[in-house]
């Protein structure tokens, strides 16, 4: 016999159907961020950088409390000293400790990395999608003053700028920035380009959104991918340029300390005392290798497409 | 009789290429009443399309050449961009054919919805989301406070077309212009939306311009249609009238290339033949003559004037203005 009533009793399998379960609401940047957080060595060199950073901006403390020196005091009878106490990596030829202008150094290094990239996004970004969203003779104009900045020799330009201005961390910064923004622009006009095309941004326009709310509300944060990659790509870039400059003498002027003008002096004394070159040297490229293989987590997670392996 | 709320009169829109000048739409007149259904059909490019987004001034990057839009007695095509502004999706409100790509991305569907409202009735955040979420529900999206936070991607597509629909009514717009809203879809999901179209326009008295290549469609829904060729208005009376006797060879042409379920299982359907007119360089007299299989000599040579034929409709044809019926094997 079938007992009618054990109909009722039929469990379904899975989950019931509820509101409950269905999936929380995940949106692109949800998606992208648990992608990113999935990714063990860029979540390794995002939080570096950040360690690095909060470092910097600690300096004063780490001076006070940590290695009890000032960045610029001289000790000279304490000059090319080897790693160890009190100096924990020694000191230069004018026996001042190199940890602390180190972290100092990171100061200036990393703030006009951060800048720069700061600089050159606003300003590329803002050209890009009125290029972009214009279209017509703004385009041209603007890609062809593009194009122009794209042209010019970045070392000439970059000696030049250091005999007109002796450049501090700002006006170092806008130097670099001013070569890096084409390429910005170029970037965000070509995704502007393609996400213009898409219906949304007519539907916008056909309730009555002015211009500016179309490109800064609708248009940037669809290009806004590929600016956090960019960004992130380009803090290593320029840390290289930044210290390159530096080191040639054309960036920061000592007394200041930066990575890269700490290697100028240390040149000569390499044979002498090593470290003074090791140590700015080694924080450079650690910082360069954590900056890219972060940018390529980044990029890994707010493009999938993109991905190589 | 009182003045139409929107009356088009001798449009023409063009597009410069570097061929030449494209005739997107080439003299269409047309108006429309409160609580109207006006069904505008057409194959692609025959302008449809162009035609609803030269009332809403965003035919760029065409251009309005003359004519005249009049929205309760204003020209749209004079007033300032400002004012153009405060009309579109204030008075008159859009939807678009492909609902995966008319929402952004980016933004949560509530937010979307209550754009309108916020940018034209200045109104704050929490109850612009309000009228969004009474509105999500009144065009059947089940528990709407909690849709409202959904990102477009997780809606399906008739889902997203019911959001459109919501968005473009926050602001109980005077007239809806809905582009192939039903293209997209399929059947099931069409005749759903239909029917939410069909709602509006009663509930709201709002007067609705319906593009479609659908004939279906606009027996379904529309009083009037109105047909288009090669951007001119070829036929355009009662939707019952123009499908019984059709007083244009096109729409006549069009009707009988429609798989019917009453036909014979044998019998073929019956194509157009020829193609599209390229749209720079128009044939002579009528632009539909080189298909047409009832025309005369005159057709290649004049122009024909859209003209009363028979009691209630209209039709730019030689051979009909003549008297002549329509018959054919």
């Amino acid at each position: 016999m079938i007992d009618p009533g054990g109909v009722t009793q039929l469990e379904l399998p899975g989950p019931a159907i509820e509101g409950e379960a269905r999936r929380p609401a995940q949106s692109y940047w949800n998606e992208s961020w648990e992608r990113l957080r999935a990714n063990r060595i860029g979540v390794f060199c995002g939080i570096l950088i950040l360690a690095l950073a909060l470092v910097a901006i600690a300096a004063p403390l780490f001076s006070q409390f940590v290695t009890h020196f000032d960045p610029a005091r001289q000790h000279l009878s304490d000059n090319f000293r080897s790693p160890g106490q009190p100096y924990l990596l020694g000191t230069d030829e004018l026996g001042r400790d190199t940890l602390t202008r180190l972290i100092y150094g990171g100061r200036v290094t990393l703030g006009v990395a951060f800048l720069t990239v700061a600089l050159s996004l606003s300003l590329g970004t803002t050209v890009g999608l009125v290029a972009g969203y214009y279209g017509s003779w703004a385009d041209d104009i603007l890609m062809r003053v593009v194009d122009v900045f794209l042209a010019i020799p970045a070392i000439f330009l970059f000696i030049l700028m250091s005999i007109l201005f002796r450049p501090n961390a700002i006006t170092l910064a806008a130097i670099i920035a001013s070569v890096g923004w084409g390429g910005v622009a170029r970037l965000v006009r070509g995704e502007v380009l393609s996400v213009k095309q898409r219906d949304f941004i007519l539907a916008t326009r056909s309730i009555g959104a002015r211009d500016l709310r179309l490109i800064f509300r609708h248009l940037l944060p669809n290009v806004l991918p590929v600016l956090i990659v960019a960004a992130s790509l380009g803090v290593g870039q320029i840390i290289l340029i930044e210290a390159a400059l530096d080191f040639l003498g054309l960036g920061i002027q000592p007394p200041t300390p930066s990575w890269g003008n700490m290697l100028t002096n240390a040149e000569s004394y390499f044979f002498h005392s090593g470290w003074l070159v090791v140590f700015p040297g080694v924080t450079i490229f650690v910082t360069v290798l954590a900056s890219n293989l972060f940018g390529n987590a980044v990029r890994d997670a707010f493009d999938p497409r993109l991905k190589t392996h | 009789m009182a003045q139409p709320l929107l009356e088009v009169h001798d449009l023409h829109t063009v597009f410069s290429t570097k061929n030449g000048n494209v005739k997107a739409v080439d003299g269409v007149s047309f108006e429309i009443n409160p609580g109207e259904t006006l069904g505008i059909v057409g194959e692609s490019g025959s302008g449809k399309s162009v035609t609803a987004l030269s009332v809403m001034r965003l035919q760029r990057p065409g251009k309005i050449l003359s004519g005249e839009v009049l929205f309760q007695g204003r020209d749209l095509t004079k007033v300032s961009e400002g004012e153009m502004r405060e009309i579109r999706g204030q008075d008159i409100a859009m939807i678009f054919q492909d609902p995966m790509t008319s929402m952004n991305p980016v933004f949560r569907t509530g937010w979307q919805v209550a754009e309108p409202v916020r940018l034209h009735h200045g109104i704050d955040k929490a109850k612009a989301m309000a009228v969004a979420v009474s509105m999500l529900g009144k065009v059947g999206i089940p528990t709407p406070e909690t849709r409202a936070r959904d990102y477009p991607h997780q809606f399906s597509g008739g889902m997203r077309q019911r959001a459109m629909i919501a968005m473009g009514l926050t602001t109980t717009p005077k007239v809806l212009i809905a582009d192939e809203p039903t293209t997209a879809l399929d059947v099931t999901i069409q005749a759903q939306i239909l029917d939410l179209l069909r709602n509006v326009n009663r509930d709201f008295g709002t007067a609705t311009i319906l593009i479609t290549h659908n004939l279906g469609v606009v027996a379904g829904m529309c009083e009037r249609v109105m047909v288009m060729y090669a951007g001119r208005v070829v036929e355009s009376g009662p939707t019952v009238d123009v499908f019984a006797h059709p007083k244009h060879p096109y729409t006549w042409s069009l009707l009988r290339s429609i798989p019917r379920l009453d036909a014979e299982r044998h019998e073929p359907l019956k194509p157009i033949a020829g193609l599209p007119p390229d749209l720079i360089d128009l044939p002579s007299g009528c632009a539909f003559h080189p298909r047409c299989q009832f025309k005369v000599e005159r057709c290649t040579r004049d122009t024909p004037v859209l003209n009363r034929v028979g009691e209630t409709q209209l039709a730019a044809c030689w051979v009909t203005q003549a008297g002549v019926e329509l018959k054919g094997a």
